[in-house]
């Protein structure tokens, strides 16, 4: 049984929540998740994951389109059955590549919001707007079976906030996209969470959701392996030292004052001979220990964690796991 | 990018003879087909028929039952005999292309696969001839082989004097069974390659048959002429087959006809699969 | 709070309504269901410039029994059968194989008025198809008549009251198969079967016992249709579709709409309580 490392999502109420209760999902004799509980507050989460770990599983589970084999969800006080109240709310950018046959980019955009009961000019206005947020104007009126990988994913995207949800969906957004319209969107996101929506995210580029999110989910064979802001949960992850690289003038002095310690694991001289890379157990001490050595004749010019970070968790917590298998 | 030691090698040991690549994709397919139990099942049924006519033709001769039955022959073994066993396998044959023919070039539309395999030495006929040979094994072996087996037990147990004076009738079976194999597959895989989803190459499947036969009709009736039955391709299959073992009950147009129509369907599926099996896809707009 | 609701619903039905006729109507996909409508009015049109070339009269009873063999033989149990097919089957279950099935239910839309709107667009665009073809047939059929014979036919005779009587015929055939091949799509992943299924339950309902005979659509189309069948008309002896130029007894009138109609709300029921189910894994497909 995975041990699960929870790392202080924020507390608010269910009303601005998605809370999944005990919730498990079974394809036959496969399994999609196990006894998830999560409560995902306003902001950026990611859930991240290898293939198969469950995230779109879950996705599809808040959204509706798959239902539970057990437990509860709510998604900001409704239920994902409810589709007349949900999707006023929830837009949700799927991972499947495919269009309805025949449409162009913006009736594509357009004839979704007539399904909200939006009349024709709100709809139009709403589509054109949408259409525009991810830089898709020149191509809205081709047919989208024409349109690149990169736009397919847009207009995807484009579906998803054109109705301007409170919640926003995104499974792998960035797929698919050159490194412009990458920055492009994740800046479009970033402005969306600061407006107040929850933005729930999977990817597979680890650096990008060290950037973008404010809290991560980790699940692994369908079970959610932590939870909470990075730093948190690299905080609860004890098997794993903290390590920190420390740039100085004088580095091999620094590894012999700091491996005096006991809490101090490993002190290794990193390659280019300028700074030091410590494994630390007890990462408050260490930063104590470093002050006082500032203080005593030795330069340093910069000290940042060096695992502090999604991908280095993934390693520690999914990375493990899979390596036992 | 500096290369340091050129290691790689590509494959210089034996390849297959060019001739037989087509087989691979018959071989996976037909693998891939018999792990359905229904399929399997089906298939199976289809030779209960040929069983059944090999006991009664053996029982046809068995002397101390025609004594107890104080008659010469049960029946007589002939081009009716071997005419309906045909109609009777031609219905097996055409539910099995039913639930093999669909699936053969849809699949590969839909999910994007010929790019992938064209893009290896691997041309588009052969590429045919690969997923031909799936559907015209499966229904050779329901057909004209069985037909043959029987003509040979036949043979066997009533001498070979039976079997020279009736050596048309083997060349009826054989004839008879190849052109109806070689229409089946055809248009299945015109069909399948024309219509990218599974289910709807299926319908379309039966509905040519079944609209068509409904389609002759009402030209007939109402133009009251028999040039109806060019459209029903069940029909020209029973005219030809009739032909060909000098029996079979007339339905209206000429066997010349019914071959040339045949032959103009045939080259029709042949020019639709030469329009659709590409690898790549223009989509206008 | 009732009041906006409603409004909301008749706002998301006109929106799915205009969405879908218009992929039913005007996608080339669709051509073929075209050509199914239309083919009876083509050969009726022949039928007429021949006669009109050959300066032959024709007799108006005669080409009234004609019409009706070909509409209750082939356009009824053939064309609109398999027009349906295409059109209701591909509501859902189409969508489910282009796997875009879940924009829908993406939409803030409740299933059943998800499932309401696809049914009616499948109507009007059928009832719009075939029903231009039944007019357009009547029409046709008529026409080598002089303009004296026409309006004593049409005003004075049976005409009008004729084609009121095909062209509801028609509509309800839409709406019966419709219904049928809509819950087809929606609870069977293979909607082939049951589709081969229905094809040979309507072809034997002639011969089951009056109890069976009802669960049928082609029984109460048949006993609204405004001619009986003669049997000189009837399809030729030892065709396989001679099955359905038998006539069964007649339903009254008000036990075949209401008949046609219960069938179909319970079809549409059975779709609904699905679709509400209804998950989206098209990994299955």
């Amino acid at each position: 049984m995975t041990e699960r490392v929870s790392g202080n999502m924020n507390v608010a109420g269910p009303q601005t929540r998605i809370v999944f209760e005990e919730v498990s999902k079974f394809y036959g004799e496969v399994l999609g998740v196990n006894r998830v509980n999560l409560s995902i507050p306003p902001g950026i989460t990611s859930l991240v994951g290898p293939n198969g770990s469950g995230k779109t599983t879950l996705m599809n589970l808040m959204t509706g389109l798959v239902r539970p084999s057990r437990g509860r969800i709510s998604v900001l006080g409704m239920a994902p059955d409810d589709p007349e109240r949900l999707f006023r709310v929830v837009g949700y950018c799927t991972q499947f590549d495919s269009f309805p046959r025949g449409l162009t980019g913006y009736d594509f955009i357009y004839s979704y919001l007539r399904l909200f009961g939006y009349p024709h000019a709100q709809s139009s206005e709403m589509a054109v707007r949408a259409i525009d947020r991810v830089s898709l104007a020149d191509a809205a009126g081709r047919k989208i079976a024409g349109y690149s990988k990169g736009m397919r994913q847009r207009i995807k995207l484009a579906q998803a906030i054109c109705h301007n949800p409170t919640v926003l969906v995104l499974d792998e957004p960035l797929n698919g996209l050159d490194p412009l319209i990458r920055a492009e969107t994740i800046a479009l996101f970033r402005t969306l969470a600061a407006e107040g929506l929850h933005l729930i995210i999977s990817s597979h580029v680890l650096h990008e959701v060290d950037v973008i999110s404010d809290q991560v989910v980790l699940l692994s064979n369908g079970y959610v392996v932590a939870e909470g802001k990075i730093q948190g949960v690299r905080d609860e992850i004890q098997e794993h030292p903290m390590q920190v690289l420390i740039r100085c003038d004088k580095p091999g002095e620094l590894a012999s004052q700091v491996f005096h310690e006991d809490y101090v694991v490993e002190a290794r001289i990193h390659n280019d001979r300028q700074g030091v890379l410590v494994k630390t157990r007890d990462a408050d001490r260490f930063y104590l220990l470093l002050n006082r050595i500032a203080q005593n004749g030795i330069e340093i010019e910069s000290v940042a964690p060096a695992d502090d970070d999604v991908l280095s968790v993934y390693e520690y917590l999914i990375g493990t796991e899979e390596s036992t298998k | 990018m500096a290369v340091h030691k050129r290691s790689y090698r590509s494959y210089a040991g034996k390849l297959t003879p060019t001739w037989s690549r087509f087989s691979i994709i018959t071989r996976y397919a037909l693998k891939n087909l018999f792990s359905s139990r229904l399929l399997t099942a089906y298939f199976v049924c289809c030779f209960f028929y040929p069983l059944g006519c090999a006991v009664v033709l053996y029982l046809n001769h068995n002397l101390s039952l025609l004594a107890t039955l104080n008659i010469r022959q049960v029946f007589a073994v002939d081009a009716d005999f071997f005419l309906s066993f045909l109609g009777v396998q031609s219905g097996f044959a055409f539910v099995l292309t039913a639930i093999v023919g669909p699936g053969l070039v849809s699949p590969d539309l839909a999910n994007n696969a010929l790019p992938l395999y064209l893009c290896r030495p691997f041309s588009r006929a052969e590429y045919v001839v690969g997923k031909m040979a799936i559907l015209a094994g499966l229904l050779s072996l329901i057909t004209w082989v069985p037909g043959l087996i029987l003509f040979a037990i036949e043979s066997s147990l009533a001498g070979g004097g039976w079997m020279w004076a009736n050596l048309g009738l083997a060349w009826g079976i054989f004839i008879g069974s190849a052109i109806e194999v070689l229409v089946f597959s055809l248009l299945s895989l015109a069909i399948s390659a024309w219509i990218k989803r599974k289910l709807a190459a299926g319908a379309a499947l039966l509905g040519v048959f079944f609209f068509g036969a409904g389609l002759a009709q009402a030209i007939n009736a109402v133009l009251d002429t028999k040039n109806g039955y060019l459209v029903d391709i069940g029909n020209l299959l029973t005219t030809v087959e009739g032909s060909l073992f000098g029996h079979g009950k007339p339905v209206g147009i000429s066997p010349e006809s019914a071959w040339i129509a045949l032959i103009a369907a045939c080259v029709f599926c042949v020019a639709l699969l030469e329009r659709k099996v590409r690898a790549y896809e223009v989509v206008a707009g | 709070m009732n009041e906006p609701r409603w409004a909301l619903w008749r706002a998301q039905l006109r929106a799915i309504i205009r969405l879908e006729t218009k992929k039913t109507l005007f996608s080339r996909r669709g051509i073929w269901i075209y050509f199914l409508a239309f083919a009876p009015v083509l050969i009726f049109l022949f039928h007429s410039l021949y006669l009109m070339k050959t300066g032959q009269a024709g007799d108006i009873a005669e080409e009234t029994h004609i019409f009706a063999g070909v509409f209750q033989l082939f356009f009824l149990r053939l064309a609109i059968f398999f027009g349906c097919v295409g059109i209701f089957m591909n509501l859902f279950r189409g969508e489910v194989l282009d796997k875009s099935l879940h924009y829908y239910f993406l939409a803030p839309v409740r299933r059943p008025v998800l499932l309401a709107g696809k049914f009616i667009s499948g109507l009007l665009a059928a009832s719009a198809i075939f029903g231009t073809s039944v007019l357009l047939q009547f029409a046709v059929v008529y026409w080598h008549f002089d303009s004296n014979t026409r309006q004593e036919y049409f005003l004075h005779g049976h005409g009008l009251a004729h084609l009121a009587a095909y062209l509801g015929v028609t509509l309800l055939a839409c709406l019966g198969y419709g219904a049928v091949f809509l819950a087809a799509g929606v609870m069977f992943r293979n909607p082939l079967l049951p589709t081969a299924a229905v094809l040979v339950w309507e072809a034997i309902n002639a011969i089951l016992p009056a109890a069976l005979q009802r669960i049928s659509v082609i029984f109460y189309l048949k006993s609204l249709c405004p001619v009986l069948i003669p049997t000189e008309v009837s399809l030729d002896q030892g065709n396989p579709l001679g099955f359905i130029a038998m006539n069964p007894s007649p339903a009254s009138t008000l036990t075949a709409i209401f008949g046609l109609l219960a069938l179909s709300l319970v079809a549409i029921a059975f779709s609904s309580r699905q679709l509400r189910r209804m998950e989206i894994d098209y990994g299955a497909e």
